[in-house]
């Protein structure tokens, strides 16, 4: 497998941005990594490099409870982006909530490709980077 | 006066043996309106009279003497029989008029008793005849009335026990009209169980010289039983003494089925009844009735309905009660209200009353229907009761379930989130290879674990505080928590330039327990300093107030804000945060949520992004 993708992690858990980090590291997958804490600093970087293809991420794990702008809101905001960017961007959504509500209501949302409980071992990232190959 | 209609002129007429007129006096001129001349010496005996009634007459005569041949004189036969004939006869005048005479034909003798003619007297009876006749039409009339109204009258005379009927009291009784009356025949028909009663009631009669009106039963000739009513008179001599007493029967025994179907229907109605006239006297009541209320039917009847009525709706009840006998038509009684009777022992009763307009001969009535709904009442009062407590148990339930959710949430987001850190980074530590990356991860380690004992302590303090039942209430003055809070965070309000204003004068006091509410002022103020704006000093004012009888407490900054519409659904809850600030740790407003609910009360905030939030706790809402 080729170096081609860039990750882009949106948690306000260090430790999740950490051992995730690591993670993909490990599967030597990554073109690069990014992460920010909240929608609202990851949705700016995205408004920033709307036509940076380089720059803006291919896959894109976003966490629900964040400060300031959470999963939700940002998913709301990034439909609104989505015609202006130039490139294809996958979306998990990647939580510690088992709560049925926020499982149905990403669900809901066509944008998200999957809802993954944390943590999020090798084997699961290693799945979603072939799905994303076979496509 | 016309002396042709004199009763007392007498005409007398004499006639020959020969049948000649010889002597017509004067009365007979007045009465046939012939003068003595004309008459004197003519054979007219018979042309003023009618010829059918002197047929009959003579038919009359034929059958006395047992006369077979028609052919004879019946003035010879009187007068051969020394005989006389009194009768009526018509009698022609000249004028052609006609009145009734009474007439006797007496024969005329010679003392050697020799025939020598008759002499005939004449009378006008034409008035007598037609009093007679009025009085018979009376007596008719009389006999019809009392048929109809199936009456009968009655003479007793007392000193000689000597009785006296109409003829229809012989048809109520059964008797033969020819039977012959004394007190004892009456009383023989008077109904054995009866018999008492009557017996004393004319006893006492004759002792007052008063009648006693009379209800009672007889059992007929054929063996009927009847009800009659006797009304009466007591006739005395001028020295007092009773010679008579007279009276009136009547036959009431339909009257009295139809009163007592009337109070069997009464007595079976399931509901208690009372009989009210216009002027609210009870006339007729039910055992029901007797029953409810404690009393007896003697005590009630003529007395006014009030009696039944507690004190406090008497007044009303008067003026409704003019008010349906102007509109009588059947309905509930207060409509809506609860209503109450009172019975003898002055309990009351709860209870529904339906009122009828019942028409009678005695003016207009109305039946009230009376249902003793104590049982209803009670039932009633029961599920009442059973609904509050349901209503307080789902609104206990409700709380506590939303407090489950809560607490579903926090352990879904707040705990989960660690401990599947902590599980990765086990991962790592397992396939780590070196020591500077185990050192790193055991840094990890600790941050998550310090993370995670600050939540658990955090649930926990959260839990005690929603469980704490029996919590220590004190009456707290809000200028005294306010300063103990101003002490503590002394140093940033020094640091920060914060200006607190405060406003308790209108609710100065409140009973709450101490921690809490300095835990409330603490968390409050000192968020009000932790997300100040950049651009000003932070000026913070607190006002306590009492509205609707809900003291609530007011905590107002001019802050950054919170984006309400963003965060305003999380925004007590746990581990939130709506700043990048270093020291956001979502803690502060959800501790302060759980102690205000803990304690019965609720917390809000209005808030406007970089002008400030005002939060606002009604403590007993």
């Amino acid at each position: 497998m080729t170096k081609n993708f860039n990750f882009c992690i949106v948690d306000d858990d260090d430790i999740y941005q950490f051992t995730m980090k690591k993670t993909i590291e490990s599967l030597n997958l990554a073109k690069s990594i990014i992460a920010f804490s909240d929608g609202e600093e990851a949705l700016n970087f995205m408004i920033e490099n709307l036509n940076k293809d380089d720059e803006l991420p291919d896959i894109i794990l976003l966490d629900i409870n964040m400060p300031i702008m959470d999963g939700f809101q940002f998913m709301e905001e990034y439909i609104k982006i989505k015609p202006n960017l130039g490139k294809k961007i996958t979306i998990y959504m990647v939580s510690s909530s088992v709560d049925i509500a926020d499982i149905e209501r990403a669900k809901r949302i066509s944008d998200i490709s999957d809802y993954i409980i944390k943590p999020i071992k090798k084997g699961k990232l290693q799945s979603i980077i072939s799905k994303l190959l076979s496509e | 006066m016309d002396k042709r209609l004199n009763p007392q002129t007498t005409a007398i007429i004499a006639i020959n043996s020969d049948e000649i007129i010889y002597q017509f006096n004067a009365g007979a001129e007045t009465l046939l309106g012939y003068s003595a001349s004309d008459m004197i010496g003519l054979k007219k005996t018979n042309f003023f009279l009618v010829e059918e009634e002197y047929q009959n007459f003579k038919k009359d005569i034929a059958s006395r003497y047992s006369i077979k041949d028609s052919n004879f004189d019946p003035y010879q036969v009187l007068a051969k029989n020394n005989d006389y004939d009194s009768r009526e006869w018509t009698v022609e005048r000249k004028d052609g008029s006609t009145f009734i005479a009474h007439s006797t034909l007496i024969p005329l003798k010679t003392d050697s008793g020799e025939s020598v003619g008759f002499m005939r007297i004449l009378k006008n009876v034409t008035d007598q005849k037609q009093i007679e006749s009025e009085l018979l039409r009376k007596n008719q009339v009389l006999n019809t009335a009392e048929k109809i109204t199936m009456t009968g009258n009655w003479q007793w005379d007392t000193v000689i026990n000597k009785v006296e009927w109409s003829s229809n009291l012989f048809n109520i009784f059964e008797v033969d009209p020819n039977e012959s009356l004394n007190f004892e025949t009456y009383f023989s028909f008077v109904h054995p169980e009866d018999k008492e009663i009557v017996s004393i009631s004319f006893e006492k009669s004759i002792n007052d010289k008063k009648f006693y009106d009379l209800l009672h039963r007889i059992k007929s000739t054929s063996g009927k039983t009847k009800t009659i009513q006797l009304l009466g008179e007591v006739i005395t001599d001028n020295k007092g003494h009773v010679i008579e007493i007279i009276g009136t029967c009547q036959d009431v025994t339909e009257q009295r089925m139809a009163e007592i179907k009337f109070k069997g229907l009464l007595e079976s109605a399931p509901d208690a009844m009372v009989i009210v006239n216009d002027k609210g006297k009870i006339q007729l009541i039910n055992k029901q009735a007797e029953k409810l209320f404690g009393y007896q039917s003697e005590e009630l009847i003529n007395k006014p309905v009030e009696l039944l009525i507690p004190k406090r709706y008497k007044d009303k009840h008067t003026s409704h009660r003019d008010l349906f006998f102007n509109i009588p038509k059947t309905r509930k009684m207060g409509q809506g209200r609860e209503l109450y009777g009172i019975n003898k022992q002055g309990l009351e009763i709860p209870i529904q009353i339906s009122l009828s307009p019942l028409k009678t001969e005695e003016g207009l009535l109305v039946s009230a229907a009376i249902r003793d709904i104590t049982f209803q009442k009670k039932a009633e009062k029961k599920i009442l009761e059973a609904n509050d407590s349901l209503e307080v148990l789902a609104k206990k339930l409700t709380t506590q379930n939303i407090q489950l959710a809560d607490f579903a949430h926090i352990t879904s987001h707040n705990l989960r989130a660690p401990v599947s850190n902590l599980n990765s980074l086990l991962d790592f530590y397992k396939t780590a290879e070196s020591e500077g990356e185990r050192t790193i991860l055991f840094e990890k380690f600790e941050i998550v674990i310090n993370h995670l004992t600050e939540t658990l302590n955090t649930l926990i303090e959260a839990l005690k505080t929603k469980d704490d039942s029996d919590i220590e209430i004190e009456m707290l003055t809000f200028n005294e928590v306010l300063n103990k809070t101003k002490e503590i965070l002394s140093g940033q309000i020094l640091k920060t330039d914060t200006k607190i204003t405060s406003d308790f004068t209108t609710n100065p006091n409140i009973k709450y327990n101490r921690v809490y509410l300095e835990s409330i002022f603490l968390n409050l103020v000192g968020n009000a300093i932790k997300y100040k704006s950049e651009d000003r000093s932070p000026e913070i004012f607190i006002s306590s107030a009492l509205e609707d009888g809900i003291q609530n407490l007011k905590f107002k900054d001019n802050g950054l804000g919170i984006n309400l519409e963003r965060h305003g659904h999380k925004i007590f809850g746990l581990n939130k945060v709506f700043h990048r600030h270093p020291d956001a740790k979502g803690v502060g407003l959800f501790m302060t949520k759980v102690q205000v609910e803990s304690m019965g009360g609720k917390i809000s905030v209005e808030s406007d992004v970089n002008v400030g939030s005002t939060f606002k706790i009604n403590f007993n809402e």
